[in-house]
């Protein structure tokens, strides 16, 4: 699963998704597409199903009906799904999810075990991570001992750990302050231009919204709109 | 960082509740190592007192008591003739309280019989006759008893001169007050007597040959049974059931280490679920959790188990030391018995984290996106 530009890389038709046997429906029938390299905010009140949306793409759920593919490939058919949220997809989660009784340096080596990276490797291109996103001061310092916007640091270098095509970011700032709201989202945006990754971010807050080149937003488990956007600074 | 470190710090994540699953194990492990050892040194320090007598095959017949069921001494005659028998030697041994001690091997032996041949004088003499009120006293005997030579003992009703410390080369030789058949049997009402005939076949005799003597002299003694020595004690039906009340005993401190390490593996899951959301979301296969599981619960009973060892070893050194059983027990504290006891805490600590690990396999990562 290679990245290219200008290629599909989520195509989705009729995606629907149901909990409760069809009592629940978060996803009503979803179609987009998302190519290679952009930087699409999913945005919507709580519930409408954006993080189910996001949950789809990175094959932590799969949905009840429709067709979902990444890079041309049924994501509910892939024979791995391990490997491919290894290998393709970093996530950024709100709440950071940093695991407490390990390092910043350690944190993000822990994907890296499901990949072939050699084991000395590990820590130095750890190391050249956290360097990345300003943290190379911290690197022995337990998520306790950090600040929000430090852990938020770490756990976007752990995104990062196996070189994914694609970034996957839920509220990624709706536990910081306004001033580690900007820095993260400066770093993030940056990173993704250097990596020329994809990088899909759900967020309610409009402002963060608009510094993406396309917003969709939705309500109540369908998009109700889906616009290019000039991005804004952060 | 290495898998392993990932291990250590699952089980370091609560080190209160870790240290207690270990006191559990290790208290299994524990018990294996000294009711197994001590069963099983009494078996071999049994073994080594036969070897020390040369004898070669015991004639007993091993009921539900400790001690042998007696027959009458014209039971030998029937075997003395039988080829390949070089010699035999007619004992009365019983168990009993002597003075102080509650329980005391009193080993009386056919006068001139070969079984004196192995006791060495450490003080003193060995009685004159057949009928001298005297006996000799095992060196550990000896000490348990506070007794030296020229001090009296009490037998039954009747006061005995101890005129003799030997060393029988064995444990169970030590631990005895031997003296001579006529005058045990004289003293205990067993006129005419006995209940073990010890007997050594042609030199140099195989295994097989000596079992295949056995069976002859089964043929022709119905009252009593004929064993290589060292194998009679395993037809005790009391120590069968002293051996198989130590494994049941061991047994039943490991399915409470079992339960133990499986309350904390679970409870482990339960509380890292989100952490093992996590790492589900972030690529780990699920194969990996489970080998994390695992190996932790691995971990924690090959910890448990060396633990176990320790302690067990170290109890039974002190129970060594009490006065009321000094010098009564040769436990078998062998490697073998310590590998096999780690392997049974290691095996433990796989099967307890068995169920933890398949419901750890059962979570969804997207629960890592929740909270």
């Amino acid at each position: 699963m290679n990245s290219n530009s200008h290629e599909s890389v989520f195509e989705a038709k009729g995606l629907k998704k149901e909990f409760d046997d069809g009592r629940v429906q978060a996803l009503r029938g979803v179609d987009f597409r998302i190519e290679s390299g952009e930087f699409v905010a999913i945005i919507g009140p709580s519930g409408c199903g954006k993080t189910t949306l996001l949950q789809m793409l990175g094959a932590l759920d799969w949905p009840s009906c429709g067709i979902l593919n990444y890079r041309g490939v049924s994501l509910p058919d892939i024979p791995d799904p391990s490997a491919y949220r290894a290998n393709e997809i970093g996530f950024i989660f709100q709440a950071f999810h940093l695991l407490p009784t390990f390092t910043a340096l350690e944190n993000v080596q822990i994907p890296m075990f499901e990949t072939d990276i050699p084991a000395a490797e590990r820590e130095s291109r750890a190391i050249e991570l956290l360097k990345s996103v300003g943290l190379e001061h911290r690197l022995h310092h337990f998520p306790s001992k950090l600040s929000g916007g430090e852990r938020q640091r770490v756990a976007i270098a752990r995104s990062l750990a196996n070189g994914p095509s694609v970034l996957l970011a839920d509220e990624p700032t709706g536990n910081l302050d306004s001033e580690n709201t900007k820095n993260i989202l400066e770093l993030i945006i940056r990173l993704r231009r250097e990596k020329s990754m994809t990088l899909v971010l759900v967020t309610h807050d409009m402002n963060i919204a608009g510094m993406a080149s396309r917003t969709i937003q939705m309500k109540d488990g369908l998009i109700v709109s889906d616009l290019a956007t000039t991005p804004a600074a952060p | 960082m290495t898998f392993f470190t990932i291990i250590v710090r699952g089980l370091l994540r609560r080190p209160v509740r870790t240290g207690l699953t270990l006191v559990g194990i290790s208290i299994g492990i524990a018990a294996v190592v000294a009711l197994v050892g001590i069963s099983r040194g009494f078996e071999q320090s049994w073994a080594t007192g036969m070897k020390s007598r040369g004898t070669d095959i015991v004639v007993t017949n091993m009921g539900s008591t400790l001690t042998p069921k007696a027959f009458g001494i014209a039971v030998r005659d029937r075997i003395a003739s039988l080829p390949n028998v070089v010699a035999t030697c007619a004992i009365f041994v019983d168990l009993t309280s002597i003075e102080d001690s509650s329980m005391m091997v009193v080993s009386s032996r056919e006068w001139g019989g070969f079984s004196w041949q192995n006791l060495k004088i450490v003080s003193g003499r060995m009685p004159t006759d057949a009928m001298e009120p005297a006996v000799v006293l095992g060196r550990t005997a000896a000490e348990v008893l506070k007794k030296k030579v020229g001090d009296l003992i009490q037998l039954e009703a009747k006061e005995l001169s101890v005129v003799g410390i030997v060393d029988g080369g064995a444990l169970v030789e030590n631990g005895s007050v031997i003296l001579s058949l006529p005058l045990f049997q004289e003293i205990s009402g067993n006129e005419g007597k006995i209940n073990v005939i010890d007997l050594r076949a042609t030199p140099g005799m195989s295994e097989d040959n000596l079992k295949k003597l056995c069976v002859q002299i089964n043929a022709v003694l119905p009252e009593a049974r004929a064993m290589v020595a060292g194998e009679h004690l395993g037809s005790s039906q009391a120590y069968r059931f002293i051996s198989a009340m130590s494994w049941g005993t061991s047994l039943l401190a490991v399915i409470v280490g079992v339960l133990g390490v499986m309350n904390t593996m679970l409870m482990t899951v339960f509380e890292r679920k989100q952490e093992i959301c996590i790492l589900l979301a972030i690529g780990w296969k699920r194969a990996r959790i489970i080998r994390m599981v695992l190996w932790e619960s691995a971990l924690l009973g090959l910890l448990g188990g060396i633990i176990g060892v320790i302690f067990g070893t170290a109890g039974v050194k002190l129970m060594e030391q009490l006065p009321s059983i000094r010098g009564m027990l040769e436990p078998d504290l062998s490697f073998g018995l310590m590998a096999v006891s780690v392997a049974i805490a290691i095996a433990v600590g796989v099967i307890s984290g068995l169920y933890p690990a398949w419901r750890s396999s059962r979570l969804t990562p997207s629960f890592a996106m929740q909270g």
